[in-house]
């Protein structure tokens, strides 16, 4: 019995699984210590608040966790999109500039924008999966690509946006809850379902898990991946709504935030599982505590680059724990 | 010689008593003013650049100095986080909000903070649901500044324009469109097309390299001018460029005058020839000042200006640089 005891303890509180949970345990600590420091953070306008502004990143999160999702967690050679914060931004510049500057309908401007989102998608498979590129290169220059491109589409200015759709998405709220994140709440739960209970997302997690053995057992990896890549273009086109929303019109440099936090939100959600890996839920949570984390810095008055350089730390140790427990697993 | 030099020791020590005369009664008006129990909300777009800061500063320190407890957000430069900090602001449950540029993104937060009962003191950003806002004399910059430019010309040439804001904030389309309004009347200029699109986060670095590339479109003797529209951060890449290329004969010219511009404008052949000096730290203050006014019951009028001090040349960009307090050059 002692020595049952004896192997147990150290497993537990070892260096490694401490290490492991250190993203959960720093922010469970930080979110604490603005729980006491801002007490208006636990205010029901304030958690409304929250979740609005979190939108954009939880949908941008929801592509990128089935991109990693199919191409394993390893950050460096596993599957990352990094386009999609990009993909949202062209998407957003392609609806304003057509429903404010051109005067087109609703689904034309829709239609051109899915287009874009299509071409990132399927550009992003192709570098991938049919050049063999690895997907964080691949994926950062098709995202200066189309940041190049949404600065054409938009001369680099800002396109202020008054269609009443996105003033719907603004503004409106069904029962006291923000429509933006009702709407958001479906995409979730959506993703969730598709990838964690559905046998295409299974085969998705067999490919992620482990590509070798996924092919051995007759399933198409490339095709699975490349679809990946496809779908996190669909949450970039799918964001890109709220984007507009949340800023009445598309402002050029957006992308940048945007991409800090989906990286961030989406490799913290990983320590939320049991099993340390990514996960749709565990993205939307991360997308969720990581804008509790800007509001509640920002309500205790902390300079916003404290803010910038203690989000860049959190994804540095959030990337070195996802990276050591990979390697503690292999 | 000596007579001269004694003129001008009068008029800069008139100047300096004038000016002081301005600040104490600023002081004591101040005195009578305040917003003690209050808490103000200060948000600003970001405070990299001299004058976001400034004003920023200008605005945090009189609240304070008038008894109030200020709220400070910054929004790193992110027009996008700026808009959303009200919404922050909006939680805490402040008093006022005095909220320092910003772009359209703001209105409907403007909007939710007035459907609030909070009243919003805006800095360079007219909109329909702030009480009152602080800003300098945008129509004499405009217009001073197409009159140096042309000047600097000799009336004819061609000038290319950094002019990514006239559209997206009005007070970028005050200053450019009457830059431009000046240069219908000197038919022999002509403003190159496309306009170029500064991109504002990155300022100076991203002007030097599209001023390069300009450099090489128009080759010595094609360009007379470049003028940016709307600030000057930008115009220190342009200058940089410029020196680089071994192009100074073409002109310089752009709006906000803070120290480390007026310094270049100061040195010896610097192609940066005119600016118009603004006082940031001054519209900061008003702007809280102008708070107090509205909770002491006075009532505002839609905008507050505040003065502005024209640059012509090296030696009124050391006269300038003195007068603002940024010490001598």
């Amino acid at each position: 019995m002692s020595g049952t005891n004896s192997v147990s303890r150290p497993a537990l509180f070892s260096a490694g699984a401490l290490f492991s949970a250190a993203p959960l345990i720093i922010f469970i600590v930080l979110l604490i210590y603005l729980g006491i420091s801002a007490p208006n953070l636990t205010d029901p306008a304030t958690i409304n608040l929250i979740l609005k502004q979190s939108v954009p990143t939880v949908v941008v999160c929801l592509g990128l966790a089935t991109v990693v999702v199919a191409g394993g967690d390893d950050v460096v050679s596993g599957g990352i999109d990094l386009s999609i914060p990009a993909t949202a931004i062209i998407c957003a510049g392609i609806l304003a500039d057509q429903l404010t500057n051109h005067g087109s309908p609703l689904w034309s401007a829709i239609a051109l924008a899915a287009v874009a989102a299509v071409t990132m998608g399927v550009l992003n498979a192709v570098l991938v999966v049919a050049i063999g590129m690895t997907p964080l290169l691949a994926t950062l220059a098709s995202s200066v690509a189309a940041v190049g491109v949404t600065k054409v589409i938009t001369s680099s200015r800002r396109i202020n946006v008054d269609h009443p759709f996105v003033i719907y998405i603004r503004d409106a709220n069904v029962a006291g809850v923000p429509s933006a994140v009702l709407i958001a709440a479906v995409f979730v739960l959506l993703f969730c379902f598709a990838v964690h209970r559905t046998r295409w997302g299974m085969q998705l997690q067999a490919v992620g898990g482990s590509r070798d053995a996924a092919e051995v057992s007759g399933i198409k990896t490339s095709s699975l991946v490349a679809q990946s890549f496809f779908i996190a273009a669909l949450a970039g086109f799918l964001a890109s709504f709220f984007v507009l929303a949340r800023g009445s019109g598309s402002t050029p440099g957006s992308e940048e935030n945007l991409l800090l936090e989906m990286v961030l939100a989406t490799f913290l959600g990983a320590a939320f599982s049991p099993r340390r890996i990514v996960t749709v839920w565990g993205a939307v949570l991360g997308a969720v505590l990581v804008t509790a984390l800007s509001v509640g810095f920002k309500s205790i008055g902390v300079n916003v680059f404290w803010t910038g350089c203690i989000k860049g730390t959190l994804i540095l140790i959030v990337v070195a724990s996802a990276a050591y427990s990979g390697r503690a697993q292999s | 010689m000596r007579k001269h030099r004694t003129l001008i020791k009068s008029a800069f020590s008139t100047a300096l008593g004038v000016g002081a005369a301005v600040l104490l009664s600023g002081a004591a008006q101040a005195a009578d003013l305040s917003l003690k129990g209050k808490k103000i909300g200060v948000a600003v777009v970001g405070t990299q650049h001299f004058w976001d800061r400034e004003a920023f500063n200008g605005a945090l320190d009189m609240v304070k100095e008038l008894g109030g407890e200020p709220v400070p957000v910054d929004g790193g430069r992110d027009n996008q986080v700026h808009a959303d900090n009200h919404d922050i602001l909006l939680s805490n449950k402040v008093d006022a909000v005095i909220s320092i540029l910003g772009d359209g993104a703001v209105e409907p937060k403007f909007e939710a903070l007035k459907g609030a009962g909070i009243p919003v003191f805006t800095v360079d950003h007219l909109s329909p649901h702030g009480v009152n806002n602080t800003t300098s004399d945008n129509y004499y910059m405009g217009t001073t500044i197409g009159r140096y430019m042309a000047d600097a010309i000799g009336g004819k040439g061609k000038v290319a324009v950094f002019n990514a804001f006239e559209g997206a904030l009005r007070i970028c389309g005050i200053r450019a469109g009457l830059w431009k309004y000046v240069l219908q009347d000197y038919p022999g200029i002509e403003i190159i097309q496309p306009e170029l699109a500064e991109e504002f986060a990155n300022a100076p670095e991203d002007a030097r390299k599209k001023t390069l590339d300009l450099l090489n479109q128009y080759p010595e003797g094609t360009l007379d001018a470049i003028h940016v529209g709307c600030w000057d951060q930008p115009a220190i890449g342009v200058v940089q460029a410029l020196e680089e290329a071994g192009r100074t004969d073409v002109k310089v010219t752009a709006l906000d005058g803070g120290p480390d511009t007026l310094e270049i404008m100061a040195e010896d052949g610097s192609p940066f020839v005119a600016n118009v000096a603004q006082q940031p730290r001054l519209i900061g203050q008003t702007a809280a000042m102008n708070a107090a006014r509205h909770f002491a019951g006075e009532s505002l009028l839609p905008q507050t200006f505040v003065d502005v001090r024209p640059v012509n040349g090296p030696e009124e960009a050391k006269a300038v640089y003195e007068e603002l307090g940024y010490g001598t050059l």
